[in-house]
């Protein structure tokens, strides 16, 4: 499988005994990938040299898409040839275990499909957003170094592991290579990472929707929408999903347009206009909605149309930067590296690589990596493109997202993103703090912007999603023949209802599994708990696990620091210990294979994430910065007045803090329970115990 | 050109799971019904709500 929508030269190579080795490049293919790298390493001097005025956005695609390129062809071909010693002559548990449902071989662009839906959800687009408070640079080089090293390393040792282990999940994984801690943490972490993610999720899309009419209706039309594409596939036109997904679109189109009336209608307006509290109240409600309903009538045809929508969207803004080409008005680093900064608290490091983890590295893609994707390759060397290369379009993604960021106006950026209680609390005053910051904006053009938006106003819209929608409205109406007013107004709200589309279909399908989770996990205490089709426990477990994102939720709205501040954090540090259990069971059967040889290949991303997992919490725990450190912020709040809020805030702001702390507590324990595995594998006390199933001749092999 | 859209309609046919009921039909030598399909999607659905979906 050659690097994504991209023909370059296999990375590896079968030879006679089957074993994969990586391809010799010949004469003309060095000149080849030395004109690559010089390319990426030009282009990233380029980037990283620019000081006072705006680079262009290409320079950032050219040096990401050459970083990738050679990452995929040397680093991934090298692990895959010595590390892994991929065998294209051993079945894959999907030719083993063949069963028509779970287990079946299929055809590998089809995989890398389904793995890539599933691994690319909103965060690649709304991390590199938060964390463009930087400036574009930490983020960038984050993005593409830590996904060619880290992210991309991840995915693909924990679905190699998982193909050469009957297609077994992370958490069995973790018990038998590890022991029965590392399986219970990867069971408790998933639960949290889930319930939090689902939380954080939710309050980016009640930010977007805050006070916008026209924003509101659309997302509210996508659910008749959905009702009645669930009617029509399950009676009128059953099987037709093609047919079913136009009528959907045409729809949604209305719903957008339709908006723009209920915007401008003074009537109709006020009923469409909603606070935090109450979106976050509706966004609960939908969750259970979806989790307790069928999943012909709601869950489905919204998948289909996310799909639709997603690839769409995505392409489309791919082209639109690469013709296109904005410039990067934001700078490399702005004076907020310090942890000065009005979006979220916090240094630079370990922040920056906190806030972005799904477009670097996320331990979650570990889940899918071991979940249904092993289940489904022919081959073993499949997993190179399905695992390595779909992370790499993942990052790629994520870069997108932070040029559609960085090509806003730096003044505009701050002043979407910033709250209201950090740069003032009318629109004066806030364009006053964020001017002098060296970032120039007025009242005025706000104004005028978020009257091309079709939007009252576009200040304190945090969350991300609004700037970025903003920003991807810039790029798309830069085109000669969608450049009017009018157009930016359509694309704004295009790509809201986008962004909101891609993430409700993350927090309902989330909530539904996490539903299922719940009533596993209940079922092991009482057998009927653990009966999907069982109506009271199914209500119960879809309360609960509404119930837990749902308090996280309403915590984030009532958060005068916007929220996000405090739960996106939290998110990350999750997402990175879910990363080093993954991390941790990779080096545990590299080690046991091959000895201290090759474990340097997870044990450097894991010692990176390891030291800023610790970092990050320790800081949110105990810094006295009181927009920083969780128990500083309890104390401030319970100096300053007592109102009826405060005692809520105060107890929310010690749970975060012991949140983070057993997040700690569950990092140290899995490390320490590794590095006992891997001395006395590496000092010889015996021969270490190794789960991977022995070969079987693949019918697919040649020869075979 | 023809290529392109032939490229297009099979991506659009994968995404909307309409390939994988044609191979399901098949597979087990059935002909397209309403009744089919509710079986095929059923199962197909209840899959997929129970797999995970990163952020």
């Amino acid at each position: 499988m050659g690097s994504p929508g991209i023909r370059a030269q296999p990375p590896e190579r079968v030879d006679s005994a089957g074993k994969l080795r990586a391809a010799p490049v010949r004469f003309a293919g060095r000149i080849l990938w030395a004109a690559v790298s010089l390319a990426a390493a030009f282009a990233m001097g380029v980037i990283a040299q620019s000081r006072g005025e705006p680079v262009n956005s290409i320079w950032l695609v050219i040096a990401a898409a050459c970083t990738y390129l050679v990452g995929y062809r040397f680093y991934a071909a090298f692990i895959a040839a010595r590390a892994m010693a991929l065998d294209d002559r051993r079945a894959t548990p999907a030719e083993r275990l063949r069963d028509g449902h779970d287990f079946e071989p299929t055809n590998k662009w089809i995989v890398f499909g389904h793995h890539f839906a599933a691994i690319a959800g909103p965060g690649p687009l709304v991390g590199p957003t938060l964390a463009a408070q930087f400036g574009y640079l930490p983020g960038a080089l984050w993005i593409v170094i830590g996904a060619v090293l880290g992210g991309a390393v991840q995915d693909f040792v924990v679905l190699f592991c998982s193909l050469r282990r009957d297609g077994k999940s992370l958490g069995q994984m973790a018990r038998e290579e590890i022991g029965k801690v590392g399986g219970f943490i990867s069971l408790v972490t998933v639960l949290l990472i889930m319930i939090i993610l689902l939380a954080v999720i939710g309050l980016v899309v009640v930010n977007a929707l805050k006070d916008s009419p026209w924003g509101v209706f659309t997302i509210a039309s996508t659910m008749p929408i959905a009702l009645i594409m669930g009617v029509y596939l399950r009676y009128l036109r059953p099987g037709r999903v093609l047919e079913c997904s136009a009528l959907g679109f045409v729809l949604l189109m209305g719903g957008i347009f339709g908006g723009q009336a209920v915007a401008h209608s003074t009537t109709i307006a006020p009923w469409f206009t909603y606070g935090g509290v109450a979106l976050a109240i509706g966004l609960i409600v939908y969750g259970y909605l979806s989790s307790a309903l069928p999943v012909w009538l709601l869950l489905a045809p919204r998948g289909y149309l996310s799909t639709f929508v997603k690839l769409g969207v995505i392409v489309l803004l791919a082209v639109g930067i690469i013709f296109l080409r904005p410039e990067l008005r934001l700078p490399p680093f702005t004076r907020f590296v310090d942890g000065t900064g009005p979006i979220f608290a916090g240094k630079i490091f370990p922040f920056a690589f906190i806030t972005i983890a799904c477009g670097a590295v996320s331990g979650f893609h570990s889940l899918i990596s071991s979940g249904t994707t092993p289940k489904m390759l022919i081959k073993e060397r499949h997993a190179v493109g399905v695992g390595y290369g779909s992370m790499l379009l993942e990052s790629f993604v994520a870069i997108m997202a932070l040029i559609a960021a960085a090509s806003l106006e730096p003044g505009v950026y701050f002043a979407v993103n910033s709250p209201a209680a950090i740069v003032g609390a009318n629109p004066q005053a806030a364009a006053a703090t964020i001017t002098s910051w060296g970032f120039p904006v007025t009242a005025d053009q706000m104004t005028l912007l978020a009257r091309d938006a079709g939007e009252r106003t576009l200040f304190y819209r945090t969350g991300g999603a609004p700037s970025l929608a903003l920003g991807m409205a810039k790029i798309f109406s830069g085109a000669s023949f969608f450049a009017s007013p009018g157009f930016i107004a359509f694309w704004y709200h295009f790509a809201i209802m986008f962004e909101a589309l891609f993430i409700l279909t993350t927090l309902d399908s989330g909530t539904r599994v996490g539903r299922f989770m719940l009533q596993d996990l209940l079922g092991q205490v009482w057998p009927k708990f653990g009966e999907t089709g069982w109506k009271p426990g199914m209500l119960l477990t879809s309360a609960g696990i509404v119930g837990a994102w749902g308090y996280f939720l309403y915590q984030g709205v009532l958060d005068p620091n916007g929220g996000v501040n405090s739960l996106w954090p939290l998110f990350g540090i999750s997402n990175q210990l879910l990363a080093t259990v993954a991390l941790c069971v990779g080096t545990t059967v590299l080690v046991k294979k091959h000895g201290a040889r090759y474990m340097w290949i997870t044990c450097g991303p894991l010692v990176w994430l390891v030291t800023v997992c610790f970092t990050a919490g320790w800081q949110k725990i105990f810094s006295d910065a009181p927009a920083l450190g969780f128990l500083a912020q309890a104390a401030a709040l319970e100096a300053g007045p007592h109102t009826a809020i405060t005692a809520e805030l105060v107890f929310n702001a010690r749970l975060d803090a012991a949140i983070t702390g057993v997040f700690l507590v569950l990092v140290a324990a899995i490390l320490i329970d590794s590095v006992r595995v891997w001395i006395r594998a590496l000092a010889g006390e015996r021969k270490p115990a190794t789960t991977e199933t022995p070969f079987v001749l693949s019918t697919f092999a040649e020869g075979a | 050109m023809r290529t392109f859209l032939r490229i297009l309609a099979g991506i659009f046919q994968e995404l909307s799971d309409q390939r994988a009921y044609r191979t399901y039909l098949q597979w087990h030598g059935l002909a397209h019904s309403p009744a089919e399909w509710r079986r095929f999607s059923d199962e197909r659905w209840a899959r997929q709500a129970r797999r995970g979906r990163c952020c």
